[in-house]
């Protein structure tokens, strides 16, 4: 225990004094930031307010439509799913800038064609009395409104139309208003007897983040155990350490150590994101949609960590079974495939996370750290599904911790070319205790 | 230099007894056709220093690696002071592997410090140990620099002191003089011989007849994984006779022809050493020489470690 912490302490100090933690620490997220906003600031830039110009009868009506349209815009958060690809909230007044023209004549009519074609304004709308009340209105412009503009449009007419109507009948304003109130649908999920408010589209970010996370942490640390254990073979420090600790200890130990220094890492990323995203996202109105449950954190946690262990075990053997690490970069696809595998089961778990193919590939435990915590996130499963795959896996990981450290201690006696597979399972015969 | 003060560190207050403190009962290894070690049995007594000898590719440094715990023998039992290997009893055991290596990343001090560790120091024993070391080896103005920036002479002497800064009760080196200019093995064997005086066992691993001869009060012998002669040296040599001659001279060299009297010679140019064939006198030998030759030296000679070497073993192949 004292070795392991020993070999702990040491794989730690050793990295994260380097410069090149420091280095990486502070530039991923600076790139992370950079490729996401880069885009949309790119859009942003060539994108100008679209000027639509309202042609009315009456400065009272043009005025009407304009202020129910700029209230009614569309794209806006009151329906999420549209929300999470939203690049670019704006207020009203900078995506559109209408004016109202009481002058519907056909000299006007010209004037305003005429002004598309130089560009001077974008679109025009004839909405005279007339055209509202035959319900027919036409839009005019340079190019066509996307299909929400339209129904925008539809609806805020619609709305000014019946308001119209019910002001030529005798109410007042504030009565037409409160008839005019448009329906709010609030959505309630129940799961286990629990209701919740999250959205789909928040579910499927919490599993991206965590693929995300998981495939930096195996990529970027499993190679860096990989690597180190081909350093200690090289540099044959192992025999000296094998005289004062075990293999198995000396195992644990540099991956916790590394480990160790992953979460550190990702801990740091953390903090910065925190502090940067956090006043942008309590502009977000639908905040509370992103509140992510205990127990789907707690297994976060969980299934995050032993999948590290798991595939950085499966790096520190690749490790110990070959001499360089050319050698060891052509054995990778072992790690890379299952990796990647679960990524194309994701929409199946997704819509039917209970089907009972998911419910077995999940308890695999090359899968189950991206599939099982899908199926937590999606749908919580039965609690004994989750405990039988955390089991498995803790069981995996344990046992390849053991062969690995075989391999390894057995490595020291090894020089030249990489052994073959059955050369290898004849070491772990000599390794015997 | 060899500066000749006392050993800084506690010892052990087992000098000098009967006590064994390793012995090896038939170990037998084998890796696929290749037997390394086979039947092989030697008891290490407390203190002093003891040889373990064998040609190149003998099973020396798979036994070693054997009693240190690395690999496990087919068959056979091994006792570290009565008892089998155990993590407290490694922690006893100090261990310069032949091959050499340390952390190239890490600093001198630091790198010792978790060796010290790792054998069960507190830091701050294993800091005041390391910084002694490196005082009496001449390293304490590189204990803060890499070891990648220390020359292969100095990397070894780090390695070195990495096997003793624990004071073990008992220290193996395979190898130990290798890599190492005459000056600092001359610095090395002193230490070697304070450790053994204080009571510390040493048991180390060569080819060179030489340093074992003068340092190692035992040996063993190996060939082809198996001991061919275990003991006091003192006894094994005198149990081998004279048979050696050694001869200056000066003139016709043709007596040493004489197959009746010399079984072999090994000519070194200023003088000549002759192997007596079985039963001549060297008497016969010392008129025949001189009424060719002049002589200025002929002296009966105790066989040497190595020729008694190559007599068990046959020419070495390195």
């Amino acid at each position: 225990m004292r070795n392991t912490w020993l070999i702990i302490k040491r794989e730690y100090l050793e990295r994260v004094r380097t410069r090149s933690f420091l280095v990486l620490t502070v530039l991923v997220p600076v790139l992370m930031t950079g490729f996401m906003l880069l885009p949309a600031k790119l859009v942003k830039m060539g994108e100008k307010a679209q000027r639509i110009v309202i042609v009315t009868t009456t400065p009272q009506v043009g005025d009407a439509v304009r202020q129910q349209l700029l209230s009614s815009m569309p794209s806006l958060a009151d329906d999420d799913e549209s929300s999470a690809g939203e690049g670019s909230k704006k207020k009203p007044e900078d995506q559109y800038i209408l004016d109202v023209d009481a002058n519907p004549a056909e000299s006007e009519r010209a004037a305003l064609r005429d002004k598309v074609s130089t560009r001077a304004i974008d679109d025009y709308i004839w909405l005279t009395d007339e055209a509202i009340a035959a319900r027919e209105v036409t839009w005019y412009g340079r190019e066509m409104p996307s299909p929400r503009e339209r129904a925008w449009l539809a609806a805020a007419l619609g709305r000014i139309a019946v308001q119209q109507q019910l002001l030529g009948k005798g109410f007042t304003a504030d009565q037409a208003d409160s008839m005019l109130t448009p329906v709010k649908i609030e959505r309630i999920r129940i799961e286990n007897g629990r209701e919740t408010t999250g959205s789909g589209t928040g579910r499927f970010l919490e599993i991206a983040v965590m693929i995300m996370l998981l495939y930096m942490a195996v990529l970027l640390y499993g190679v860096s155990v990989m690597r180190s254990v081909l350093e200690e073979k090289n540099s044959r420090v192992i025999e000296v350490l094998l005289s004062s600790a075990t293999s198995t200890q000396l195992m644990a130990g540099k991956l916790l150590g590394v480990g160790a220094v992953g979460l550190t890492q990702i801990l740091v990323w953390i903090v910065m994101a925190g502090a940067f995203a956090l006043p942008a996202l309590a502009a977000q109105p639908n905040l509370s949609e992103l509140r992510v449950s205990p127990f789907a954190l707690a297994s976060f946690a969980v299934f995050f960590f032993l999948g590290y262990l798991l595939y950085s075990t499966m790096y520190a053997t690749i490790g110990a079974t070959t001499t360089t690490e050319q050698e060891g970069q052509q054995l990778q696809f072992v790690i890379v495939i299952p990796l990647v595998l679960p990524l194309m089961m994701l929409v199946p778990v997704i819509r039917t996370p209970d089907s009972p193919a998911i419910v077995w590939l999940s308890m695999v435990p090359l899968f189950a750290p991206i599939l099982m915590y899908a199926r937590i996130v999606v749908h919580t499963p039965p609690m004994w599904q989750i405990l039988l795959s955390f089991v498995l896996m803790v069981a995996t990981v344990a046992g390849l911790l053991v062969l690995c450290a075989r391999i390894y201690r057995i490595g020291v006696l090894i020089y030249g070319k990489r052994p073959t597979l059955p050369e290898i399972l004849k070491w772990l015969k000599y390794a015997n205790a | 230099m060899a500066t000749l003060q006392s050993n800084p560190l506690p010892s052990a207050p087992n000098g000098g007894t009967d006590a064994t403190v390793v012995e090896l009962s038939s170990i037998r290894k084998s890796y696929d056709e290749f037997v390394a070690v086979n039947d092989l049995s030697l008891r290490i007594r407390a203190g002093g220093i003891y040889g373990l000898l064998g040609p190149n590719g003998a099973g020396k440094t798979s036994t070693i690696r054997m009693i240190i715990g690395i690999i496990v023998p087919d068959s056979g039992q091994i006792a570290i002071f009565g008892k089998p290997l155990s993590s407290r009893l490694r922690d006893q055991i100090g261990y310069l592997p032949e091959e050499r290596g340390l952390y190239r990343k890490m600093k001198v001090l630091e790198h010792l410090i978790l060796l010290g560790q790792l054998k069960g120091l507190s830091n701050a024993d294993a800091t005041k140990s390391a910084q002694r070391w490196c005082e009496r080896l001449e390293l304490t103005s590189w204990t803060s620099k890499k070891v990648e920036e220390l020359s292969k002479g100095m990397q070894q002497k780090v390695q070195f002191i990495g096997a003793i800064l624990h004071d073990p009760k008992l220290i193996i080196m395979d190898e130990p003089f290798s890599g190492l200019d005459p000056a600092n093995a001359l610095v090395l064997k002193d230490v070697l011989l304070e450790l053994a005086k204080s009571g510390k066992t040493l048991l180390l691993s060569t080819h060179r007849m030489d340093q074992t001869e003068r340092l190692c009060q035992s040996i063993c012998l190996i060939n082809h994984g198996r001991a061919v002669l275990e003991g006091d040296l003192q006894e094994i040599k005198a149990s081998y006779g004279r048979h050696n001659v050694q001869i200056k001279y000066n003139g016709d060299s043709a007596f040493l022809q004489e197959r009746r009297l010399v079984q072999s010679f090994n000519d070194y140019g200023n003088y000549v050493e002759v192997h007596l064939a079985p039963g001549a006198d060297p008497q016969e030998l010392l008129q025949l020489a001189a009424s060719k030759a002049r002589l200025s030296k002929f002296e009966l000679m105790e066989p040497s470690l190595e020729e008694i070497f190559i007599d068990v073993v046959g020419k070495p192949n390195a």
